[in-house]
């Protein structure tokens, strides 16, 4: 029997280390295996136990804690589960992995990330090895082209075309580069790959990397990602030790060293030009294209630039072919695609579904709908640079195309559901603060019209929206998309223009009414007691910070709404309801 | 030779060679792509989307700097998309750009007369240069320097540290100054056009449009109705506060470029319009406001009544109005400051100002009344004339209403309000209101006018509905003003009557300039007074007309121009950014917000830098490290708040930089200045 821990940051951050922890000990001198895997991708239901016997499933523990290590300890030494049934997860719950089609995650969870042979075990390194010893560097580029491989950091741009024109560029040096610089607030795809699956990322740039001819490869990833750093140099060294990296890769006179490069944070260095220049060792700016990387990358030289999930689906198209790959998916979208699923949902974690399903499919179905019988409102798609999708769309199928029509993008996968309480204007406004902050300060559109827009954006949440204001909004929307120097410019008003398209009267109450629909913006709540459920039990006279509620005993209260602070303590404490936002 | 290409801008075929970008091969055919982040020799950069075109088939905007002329491509760089785009980029730039591209007093100087400028160069003692600044716009400088209200002063930004710095005196010390060293300083001249503009009115607006006009190379003649030239400076002002010498002197010197200039020439009497319009190519008409207003008071008719210009003008004539002993002034403005005070010196013994609000409403200057105070005139604030009493027909007393302050109006001016059944009785010999002034329309019949009777002009270009027809000054519009007002409207239709001569037509559109907001700190200096007009005793100087202000000496003069705080940017006149603001109309103020930070630095070696003004195009940086090899700049923070540091005044800084200017030469707004 082999005990395994779901061990990615999100687990780890869940208490999973804390379990194991207490686990250990428990299990001292008996041939119980305690072993860890990456991100299994249910954050809802972190801490993961999964319990192996002969390589196989026998029971998932879900939401365990360190003081249930007793009796998982007991029922494993005693072969006896069923005293873990309370712990187990449910059939509804298993659904989430179930209707999943898992290519690029389909060793998350599933094999010990630091371990070079569990990744062997599951015929890892074998697309090299058929890579190397019978296809030529123009037999991978068309089998990737056969695949219909598609940028999966959000571009959508065909894989093959990328690695064909850096290939065909002038020049012996060439590089090969990883962006792992995952920024969207809400998005950790690659993240979850990186820890849980390093190999696959490794195995998929080699073979990037012999289609170009590229010697040298480099993985930009975040610095705030510190165990998928650690987790990468081990697989660095060990592919190395095994001779998969290095000097005549398997014996072949194909040779490529790897290097990890931690980025400080900056989101625009997800940007490719601008991830460049950090590279090597500028400040993060966004470059003019042309010329495009595949021409003059890093240091001038010819590079191709693939995201990390990207790589991951690389080493299974060669494997099983690109028809295979090609078969699943739509017309002009092919395979599958990850996604992070947040918000307000009741299922949140890693989803990875074949291209062509609906949005339904992955909130509801997936994802069970919404938490706390809310209502959906919205889901937003791509981070900063995308856009929401009411409800009126959500048979809306994920492919590029279809989407990119809603107004929003496909994105790197970052998917944050958001119900009825949720702020249309405030949320492009937490945005469009995200997009200011994170503005390299370069090009005017950029750095002053984010800024302009996200000012405008305030004062409309805060009831101080002037007639006129949606208009300019737009206005400097068009100019910021059409003027801006880099993706991060062009996209950043997506979401301020998807918001006013399918929640324009959003926006009009808040500058016409000074009112918030939503009963978000605090500036424009206001708190009052309906004095037929008030049953004057005193408690939120008490709780009021700052003494704005009076009544006597039994009677109903009232606030006073000069001095209230509008902090919602006091509809937190009612028992009654009777605390309304108007 | 290298590959060369074809392709099209704006429709036009251009050749260049292959791998030229289209801004260079624009510029190389002649077609300017504004710039603002672009160097030659530096790489493209693309920060300040001045240079976007749109290409035939592309739904993005290209940026001309970096985008390679293709084969066959249809470039279009002046496109309405094109042009919103620049549009709302210069928008942007400006709502982010903190300074002053003007300083507040040439703002405010009606003529915007550069006072910045010749405050420097007063400071500096170059008095000729001072003075042919100031002719730009004011030919009359020492004569204006006297007596002007001096709108500049009011602006001063000086005025927040202690003072505001004597700009009036200071103009009228430099022209004073040249025109006693003999040496006449005057616009250049152009070639004669054959050209040939009639001016009725040889005062302030007559006499400027006269020069400029002159300058242009018109043949000007000034036709007035008076002995001699000068309009209301000569007949109008008192001599203790403008000898008629000096007026002379600048007179002279105008006509000295060949001006005719015809006295005792009468509209509609001694020549009509007509005739004015056969003989001349163009006619100015500036014959101004010479009727005193009425104050629609019982007794007006009665001998002793005087009018205020009209009282001015006959001492100015050499007559002596028989005032007797008590008299009294009607008005609070500066006119009737000029009748007390000349009442006073043609031997009356009791002088009052009759004026129905009281002294903190009163529109003449505060050292005019106090002057007029300090000579012996009596205030009576808060009385109006009832009725002028009258014996055998002359001027005996008058009754006067005794007023109160009512609620302020929309400006915020508290109107007076008659006190029921309260009246005063003042015994008089004479009476003078000095109530307003009125234009003659007599020889103007054939031209509208508004609904005050003045001669209607298009505010802009000072056209009369008649063709070749312009008319300027206190004769038209709002009325009579002060005369650097009527000087400004001359400027500005002399140079659509020289626009008009030569068959153009000038378009207008309100200048476009920023304007830095004001901080405390800004006024944080060490505090130096205002200079102290050195002036007759008023005991002395009541008894005769001869001029009661001194003159600055030297010392002072330079530095009371040292005081001023510079506020205009050095660069305006040259600041990329402004004049693509200004050509594209950019709207400064529309998309206001947040400033990025900025604050005066200190200077490197000989650089100072202003980081408000900075619109981070990075040539500074650039430069300074791909051609200065330096790479002392660098750039900081992120997104708005990005800014170029190091700070200036870092000693490292300034160990490692060589004084090269670089970065200040080609900084295209005014945010480093070379000192």
């Amino acid at each position: 029997m082999k005990i395994v821990i779901g061990e990615g940051s999100c687990g780890i951050a869940a208490g999973a280390q804390k379990v194991y922890d207490a686990l250990a000990p428990l299990l001292n001198g008996t041939d119980i295996n305690l072993g860890i895997t990456g991100c299994i991708g249910m954050c809802f239901l972190e801490p993961i136990v999964d319990l192996y016997d002969k390589g196989l499933l026998l029971k998932r523990l879900v939401k365990v804690t360190p003081e249930q290590a007793g009796v998982i300890a007991e029922a494993v030494k005693a072969n006896d589960l069923t005293a873990l049934k309370a712990l187990e997860i449910t059939d509804e719950d298993k659904g989430f992995l179930d209707k999943q089609t898992r290519i690029a995650l389909r060793h998350c969870g599933v094999i010990d990330p630091e371990d070079l042979d569990d990744y062997l075990a599951a015929d890892g390194y074998k697309a090299l090895e058929k890579v190397l010893t019978a296809m030529t560097p123009e037999d991978v580029i068309e089998e990737i082209k056969t695949s219909g491989l598609a940028g999966r950091g959000g571009a959508g741009f065909p894989t093959w075309f990328k690695w064909n024109a850096a290939r065909n560029a002038a020049g012996d040096e060439k590089y090969l580069i990883c962006n792992a610089d995952e920024g969207d607030p809400g998005a950790f795809m690659d993240r979850a790959v990186i820890e849980s699956d390093p190999h696959q990322l490794i195995e998929g740039m080699l073979i990037a990397a012999y289609a170009i001819g590229a010697k040298e490869a480099f993985v930009y990833v975040r610095a705030e990602y510190p165990l998928a750093i650690v987790r990468l140099e081990k697989a660095i060294k060990d592919a190395t030790a095994k001779g998969y990296l290095g000097n005549n890769i398997l014996g072949t006179d194909f040779s490529c060293r790897l290097r990890i490069k931690a980025g400080a944070g900056a989101f625009v260095c997800g940007e490719e030009t601008a991830l460049i220049e950090s590279l090597e060792g500028s400040r993060g700016m966004p470059r003019l294209k042309p010329p495009f990387p595949a021409e003059k990358g890093y240091e001038n030289k010819p590079s191709n630039i693939n995201n990390v999930e990207t790589f991951a689906n690389v080493s299974w198209i060669i494997l099983n072919g690109g028809q295979a790959f090609a078969a699943m998916g739509t017309e002009t979208s092919k395979g599958t695609k990850v996604f992070a699923l947040t918000g307000k949902i009741k299922r949140g974690g890693l989803v990875e579904i074949p291209m062509g399903l609906t949005l339904r499919d992955v909130i509801f179905d997936i994802g069970g709908g919404i938490r706390g019988g809310k209502r959906f409102k919205a889901v937003q798609l791509g981070g900063p640079s995308g856009g929401c999708i009411p409800e009126a769309l959500l048979d809306t199928v994920i492919d590029y195309k279809a989407l990119s029509a809603t107004g929003a993008i496909m994105g790197s996968g970052g998917m944050v559901v958001m119900d009825e309480t949720t702020c249309m204007v405030n949320m492009a406004r937490f945005f469009l603060d995200f997009t200011t902050k994170e503005s390299c300060g370069k090009c005017v559109h950029c750095r002053i019209g984010t800024k302009r827009m996200f000012e405008i954006l305030t004062r409309i949440t805060e009831g101080e929206g002037r007639p006129g204001d949606i208009e300019l909004l737009e206005e400097l929307c068009e100019a910021i998309r059409s003027g801006a120097l880099c993706g991060l410019g062009q996209t950043a008003p997506n979401p301020v223009l998807t918001t006013i398209k399918y929640f324009r009267d959003e926006y009009e109450a808040h500058i016409n009414e000074k009112r918030c629909p939503a009963g978000e913006c605090a500036a424009l709540r206001t708190y009052v007691i309906n004095k037929d459920a008030c049953k004057g039990c005193t408690l939120c006279a008490k709780k009021c910070p700052v003494s704005a509620i009076s009544g006597e005993v039994k009677q109903p209260h009232a606030i006073d709404a000069a001095k209230c602070i509008k902090c919602g303590q006091c509809k937190t404490v009612c028992r009654f309801g009777a605390v309304e936002v108007r | 030779m290298a590959d060369m290409i074809r392709f099209h801008i704006n429709g036009k075929e251009i050749a260049c060679e292959k791998g030229a970008s289209i801004l260079d091969a624009a510029k190389a055919n002649g077609i300017e792509i504004p710039n603002l982040c672009y160097l030659k020799d530096l790489s493209p950069y693309g920060a300040c989307g001045m240079c976007l075109v749109e290409a035939a088939g592309s739904p993005k905007l290209l940026r001309a700097c970096s985008a390679k002329a293709a084969e066959g491509m249809e470039i279009f760089t002046d496109s309405g998309r094109v042009m919103k785009a620049r549009k709302i980029a210069l928008e942007l730039l400006m709502s982010d750009h903190s300074g002053d591209c003007i300083g507040p007093c040439k703002l405010n100087c009606p003529a915007h007369t550069d006072c910045q400028k010749y405050l420097a160069q007063i400071a500096e003692k170059d008095y000729e240069g001072a003075v042919a600044t100031i002719k730009d716009k004011v030919p009359l400088p020492a004569s204006i320097g006297r007596v002007c209200p001096h709108p500049c002063e009011t602006a001063c930004r000086r005025q927040h540290v202690e003072e505001p710095i004597s700009i009036a005196f200071l103009k009228a010390y430099a022209a004073d100054r040249v025109l006693a060293s003999g040496n006449h300083v005057l616009g250049e001249k152009a070639a004669p056009t054959g050209k040939t503009v009639g001016v009725v009115g040889g005062g302030p607006a007559g006499l400027t449009a006269a020069y400029q006009l002159a300058l242009k190379g018109h043949a000007v003649t000034v036709y007035d109705k008076m002995p001699q030239m000068g309009g209301m400076l000569r007949y109008g002002i008192p001599e203790y506060r403008l000898p008629k010498a000096v007026l002379d002197q600048e007179i002279a010197e105008i006509a000295s470029l060949g001006v005719e200039l015809v006295n005792g020439c009468a509209m509609g009497k001694d020549i009509t319009l007509a005739e004015l319009r056969e003989k001349h190519d163009a006619v100015l008409i500036a014959n101004g406001a010479w009727k005193s207003a009425s104050i629609r008071c019982p007794g007006e008719e009665l001998e002793g009544v005087f009018g205020g210009i009209d009282f001015l003008r006959e001492i100015a004539l050499g007559g002596k109005p028989a005032i007797g002993k008590k008299t009294a002034v009607v008005g609070g403005g500066n006119t009737a400051m000029d009748a007390c005070r000349s009442a006073v010196r043609l031997g009356a013994e009791e002088v009052s100002i009759i004026y129905r609000r009281t002294r903190a409403e009163m529109p003449a200057e505060d050292v005019e009344i106090k002057e007029a105070e300090e000579e012996g005139v009596v205030f009576r604030f808060l009385t109006n004339p009832a009725e002028i009493i009258g014996e055998d027909g002359k001027v005996k007393a008058v009754k006067l209403q005794v007023m109160r302050l009512g609620e302020p109006d929309e400006r915020g001016r508290r109107s007076p309000v008659p006190v029921e059944g309260e009246f005063l009785t003042l015994e008089l010999d004479s009476i003078i209101i000095a109530a307003g002034q009125k234009n003659d329309p007599a020889g103007f019949e054939d031209l509208p006018v508004t609904k005050w009777g003045t001669i209607l002009a298009d505010e802009h270009t000072y056209a009369t509905a008649l063709p070749g027809v312009f008319a300027a000054g206190d004769a038209t519009n709002k009325g009579a003003s002060i005369a650097i007002a009527a000087i400004a409207e001359a400027n500005e239709a002399a140079k659509h009557i020289d626009a008009y001569l030569a068959g153009i037509e000038l378009p207008y559109h309100e200048p476009v300039y920023s304007e830095k907001e004001l901080s405390p700190e800004m006024f944080d200096r060490e505090k130096a007074p205002r200079a102290v007009m050195p002036q007759r005793a008023p005991e002395e100087r009541n008894k005769d007309f001869k001029e009661i202000n001194l003159g600055f000496t030297e010392e002072q003069a330079t530095a009371e121009a040292g005081r001023c705080l510079s506020c205009g940017c050095h660069d305006y006149g040259h600041c990329k950014l402004i004049q693509y603001a200004d050509d594209y109309c950019a709207d400064c103020k529309r998309l206001k917000g947040d400033h990025h930070p900025g604050f005066q630095e200190t200077r490197l070696v000989s650089i100072e830098r202003d980081q408000g003004k900075c619109i981070l195009c990075g040539l500074c940086v650039r430069v300074c490290e791909d051609q200065a090899k330096k790479g002392i700049l660098g750039l900081v923070g992120r997104g708005f708040n990005t800014v170029v540091k190091p700070e200036f005044n870092d000693a490292a800084v300034i160990g490692a930089c060589i004084d090269c200017k670089l970065c200040a030469e080609n900084c295209p707004t005014g945010a480093l200045k070379i000192l």
